[in-house]
């Protein structure tokens, strides 16, 4: 019984939109294959999101092959599918109501970190109240301006993702740059002296007998 | 049967407070809700950047679908610097908030207890707020007195409000990457010319040392 309530009530927390306000831009670290759902609650809410991938570990060459992306409606029909993106955004209208899926896969075996943002947007409309209710149109239209100032946010939310990937660029720019160049006058300076040991070397055993 | 007609009246319950729910629901805004799938071996982790000075609230389920067995969870959170902030072990749902003290990656972890393993994946249904999501309207609406249209326009304030933040943000974060860009420019330009005047004294030591040394064997 008390499970019961305890799913009820989970129920209730899940249902309680009218407006549905915003998600904090999430990162997860995906293995190989890691979806995210989200329950849509009335067919044709416009669910619109992003997603950028944060980890991207560039070593010798920028040849990584990405992150599959795909999303999957309650029926099972496939909406949408990305091949090797390092990041994209999408949106669409719900055609139905009901669970929906966002996959991603990862086809390397280095797990890489996804920042992701999903939204949806209600705009409520004649279909969802009574007979006798009347909707006032002014809620309409603020929910409308709530939609594009959500939509304002849901950019932000990707170009703070992208501004997090790109400063890790220049951050491992300015390591390898320091790294390197150090490492070089270095090197430079041992083989030039190992140079030098070695000439002394030829000369002094042959000191005597071969002039090289 | 007895056992069918307890299941219809459970459903048909549900149903009916679903649709009471949706007739009645008051534009209290909730987040939106997550579903992962906690593997049986291993840990979940969530993570997000947030700077300081922002609340956070979150709400996390267990979801299953028999009403018998409902597996158990562990979740913890931890902040950049390594504070346990909430950490809780089997249990099928919980809540925990806070207000950031430092700005950086806050990690929400969740794991399947040992004594359910076996059973699979968990579904754990999470719900995340942070900053202008999680404010609490309904004792702003309380304490202001003021309610509808005005409301939601507050909301639409906040909400503008948290925008213009977030730009600020943006703003400064590029201005700082800018700075390390001009800064790594000019170090490439300063670095390639020192390392030609590197090669050049190497080497001309090299020559001078060797000039001196033949010299003293006396092969010059």
């Amino acid at each position: 019984m008390e499970s019961k309530w305890r799913k009820i009530w989970g129920l209730i927390g899940l249902l309680l939109l009218n407006f549905v306000n915003n998600v904090s831009s999430l990162s997860l670290t995906i293995t190989k294959v890691d979806c995210v759902y989200e329950i849509v609650r009335s067919e044709g809410d416009i669910v619109s999101g992003n997603f950028v991938v944060v980890d991207h570990h560039i070593f010798w060459s920028s040849d990584h092959p990405g992150i599959d992306f795909s999303i999957t409606s309650p029926g099972g029909g496939i909406l949408h599918n990305l091949k090797g993106t390092s990041g994209d955004k999408f949106s669409f209208k719900a055609p139905r109501s009901g669970l929906y899926q966002f996959c991603f896969h990862n086809p390397l075996s280095t797990p890489e970190t996804i920042a992701f943002y999903i939204h949806i947007g209600h705009i409520p409309n004649e279909h969802n109240l009574a007979k006798n209710e009347h909707l006032d149109p002014i809620i309409v239209k603020i929910a409308e301006l709530r939609e594009a100032l959500e939509a304002v946010t849901t950019e932000q939310k990707y170009l703070k993702a992208r501004d997090a990937v790109h400063r890790r660029t220049n951050e491992s720019t300015k390591t390898r740059v320091i790294g390197y160049t150090v490492g070089e006058y270095i090197l430079l300076t041992i083989a030039s002296v190992l140079q030098v040991v070695y000439i002394r070397r030829l000369f002094s055993k042959s000191v005597g007998y071969n002039r090289i | 049967m007895p056992g069918n007609a307890k299941l219809r009246r459970s459903v048909m319950f549900q149903a009916v407070l679903l649709v009471v729910l949706m007739l009645a629901s008051s534009n209290a805004p909730v987040g939106d809700a997550i579903w992962l799938n906690v593997p049986p071996t291993g840990t979940k982790c969530v993570s997000e950047e947030i700077q300081s000075n922002v609340v956070v609230l979150s709400d996390y389920v267990v979801v299953s679908d028999d009403h018998g067995h409902v597996p158990t969870i562990s979740a913890k959170v931890t902040s950049p610097y390594g504070n346990n902030l909430h950490h809780k072990e089997n249990v099928t749902h919980g809540q925990f908030a806070f207000t950031t003290q430092e700005a950086g990656n806050y990690l929400a972890c969740f794991w399947t207890d040992s004594h359910t393993r076996g059973a699979g994946e968990v579904s754990v249904n999470i719900e995340w707020k942070t900053g202008i999501a999680a404010k609490d309207w309904e004792s702003v609406a309380r304490k202001e007195k003021i309610e509808g249209v005005e409301i939601e326009l507050r909301k639409l304030e906040g909400a503008v409000e948290a925008i213009h933040e977030n730009l600020l943000y943006l703003r400064d974060r590029e201005a700082e990457m800018r700075t390390t860009s001009e800064n790594t420019n000019a170090r490439v330009a300063w670095f390639s010319i020192m390392s030609l005047g590197i090669c050049i004294v190497v080497s001309g030591s090299q020559i001078w040392y060797l000039k001196c040394y033949f010299q003293k064997k006396k092969l010059i």
